[in-house]
């Protein structure tokens, strides 16, 4: 077959491929009909076989990249993995891939909690041994205790009590979702990023602890933090843990290529960041609606306690048995 | 830009493609045109919620302004991780910007993206505008053959380009019948190169950017010496520069002949 006969004869495949790829545009496979779609899986493995003999009869450049491009493109569509119904596969990601993606990876997770209990615990007992160290560790624009004076948890509430609510929650939420993604992007620093960020919140934290303990107000600095704090903290160490994967990935690929082994620790890590977002909402109301509240400490304390451990029994003791294949389906139809 | 402007892809048909990389320069104005898109639409909510909160039952119900600054908070925050994140992956690896360019991220070695791709990449989106201007970015795309970001290489992706590649700024074609036209016997008889010895010639000549410096050092006095020696030429040195410009001189000769040639030509 000479080259103007080939160019004959499959010129008209290639131009409808062409208008097939136009009319799926930006939205992929689900837009065509059944006989589209039979049309599309006959029509590429044809045009890359063109793309084949293109090469083999030396055709001009221009018909040549013509046809790779469209094979590419046609490519592209037929072999990415099938696109869940949205709601459907968040349910089913949080009903059962989460809690086991978080029991596949709950060592690193375990590493980012003893980085922070470490950091937390050495920035408390310094302070108590010796208070002034607190005024180094902790930024004191907004000092709430200068000593002086009595202080009372009502004290600390009542700073937030006039703040307006709803900015209030959005900041604070869209704020520890925007350092938990941060957390996890920085491991790519072979994880040192990341354990600075946890070691910087731990710091802060212990310091403040330690600052609000030398003065016996433990009792008052708990209740005012507890209730939003420990799920807050729960889920930032979820995304650290996330970040160590991936730096550990980066400093340690095994028996992998070091891109390869980045790449796998990514895409394992990504989603363990994504699903604290939930986590961080609740937390976030919780800090704008009860912890400025007058509800008594204790219940703050207990209120937290319980979001904590509900977390945790969630992601350790939720999603055990076999998937129901039928949900699975269904997510993916 | 030489090195590697092409991502391989091994199709089950045992044919490879090759995807066209994406420059620095498309991927730039691609994302320029959604951070004018994402400002456009948080100006245009800027205004409406500015005028909600100017009718004074509206204001008066709700404490407005405060949800104002509330959901601007929420907007800003969706546009900057949201928006990549949702658009690669509903339309396949394109932003608005990004299908402005007809540029597209896919799987290295192809393949559409799925979410944990498209999610990891826009994360890191974060560390690669680090220091600023997206320093760490431009430094790793320059450092990785397939110009890859950190999100990129994190998320095993590359950014292609689909435009088709207009190969008729470098010749006025591109079919083979205009091949057989213009090999003319005017442009033969212009430059005195035999049929086949023009198609080599004229070959190069049009393909000349696609390659690199190395393949054109290797390649050009293999074609070029036998011709030149059978017109009894002499080049004053065989380089690259030198034996382009004689190229450039035949086709140039080739082309005049030719128009000089055109109305009988043009006769049915």
């Amino acid at each position: 077959m000479t080259a103007a006969r080939f160019l004959e004869t499959r010129g008209p495949a290639w131009d409808r491929l062409e208008e097939l790829l136009e009319a799926m545009g930006r939205r992929g496979v689900g837009t065509l009909s059944e006989e589209q779609l039979h049309e599309l899986t006959r029509l590429y493995p044809a045009v890359a076989v063109d793309v084949a003999r293109a090469r083999l009869y030396h055709l001009d450049p221009t018909t040549q990249s013509r046809i790779n491009r469209l094979a590419v493109q046609a490519h592209s569509h037929l072999y990415r993995g099938a696109r869940p119904r949205p709601l459907l596969a968040i349910w089913r990601f949080f009903r059962w891939d989460y809690p086991r993606l978080f029991r596949r990876l709950w060592a690193y997770v375990v590493l980012a909690v003893v980085i922070f209990l470490v950091g937390g615990l050495g920035a408390y007992a310094s302070v108590v041994m010796r208070p002034s160290t607190a005024y180094r560790l902790v930024p004191f624009e907004f000092d709430m205790v200068d000593g002086s004076e009595e202080v009372t948890a009502e004290d600390i509430s009542e700073r937030f009590r006039h703040m307006d609510k709803p900015p209030m929650a959005t900041g604070i939420v869209t704020n520890n979702i925007r350092v938990s993604f941060v957390a996890f992007a920085l491991g790519i620093t072979a994880g040192i990023g990341t354990c600075y960020i946890v070691l910087f919140n731990a710091i802060m934290l212990g310091g403040f602890a330690g600052h609000f303990a030398s003065h016996q107000l433990s009792y008052e600095f708990w209740s005012f933090i507890a209730g939003h704090g420990i799920l807050e903290i729960f889920a930032i160490l979820v995304s650290a843990g996330a970040g160590l994967r991936l730096g550990i990935s980066l400093a340690l690929p095994g028996r992998l290529t070091r891109r390869e082994s980045l790449r796998q620790g990514g895409l394992e890590a990504v989603l363990l960041v994504l699903g604290t977002i939930p986590m961080f909402v609740v937390a976030g109301l919780v800090e704008t609606l009860i912890t400025p509240s007058y509800l008594p400490g204790g219940l703050k304390i207990l209120l937290g306690v319980l979001l904590g451990g509900g977390a945790l029994a969630y992601v350790l003791l939720t999603a055990r048995g076999p998937e129901p294949t039928g949900l699975r389906d269904a997510a993916l139809t | 830009m030489q090195e590697q402007d092409f991502d391989l892809i091994e199709t089950p048909e045992n044919v490879e493609l090759e995807q066209r990389l994406a420059g620095i320069g498309s991927r730039l104005v691609a994302g320029v045109i959604d951070v004018i898109i994402m400002f456009l639409v948080f100006f245009i909510g800027f205004l409406l919620l500015l005028l909600a909160s100017g009718i004074n039952s509206v204001g008066a119900a709700f404490n407005m302004q405060a949800w104002a600054v509330a959901f601007m908070v929420v907007v800003l925050f969706l546009m900057f991780w949201g928006y990549p994140i949702l658009f690669e992956y509903w339309w396949n690896g394109q932003t608005p910007g990004k299908r402005h360019m007809r540029i597209r991220v896919v799987r290295e070695g192809g393949g559409g993206v799925g979410f944990a791709e498209v999610a990891t990449r826009n994360l890191l989106r974060i560390v690669d505008l680090m220091p600023f201007g997206y320093g760490v970015a431009g430094v790793t795309m320059f450092l990785t053959r397939k110009v890859q970001r950190l999100g990129d290489l994190a998320a095993g992706t590359v950014v292609i380009s689909e435009q088709a590649t207009d190969y008729s700024a470098f010749s006025d074609r591109t079919t083979p019948k205009e091949w057989e036209a213009a090999m003319s016997p005017a442009a033969l008889r212009a430059t005195s190169l035999t049929p086949q010895e023009y198609r080599v010639i004229a070959n190069y000549h049009i393909r000349r950017t696609e390659l690199s410096l190395e393949a054109r050092e290797r390649v050009l006095p293999k074609l070029l010496a036998p011709i030149l020696a059978r017109l009894g030429v002499q080049l004053p040195e065989m380089s690259v520069v030198v034996m382009e410009a004689y190229v450039d001189e035949l086709m140039d000769k080739a082309r005049r002949a030719e128009q000089s040639e055109k109305p009988p030509e043009a006769q049915p």
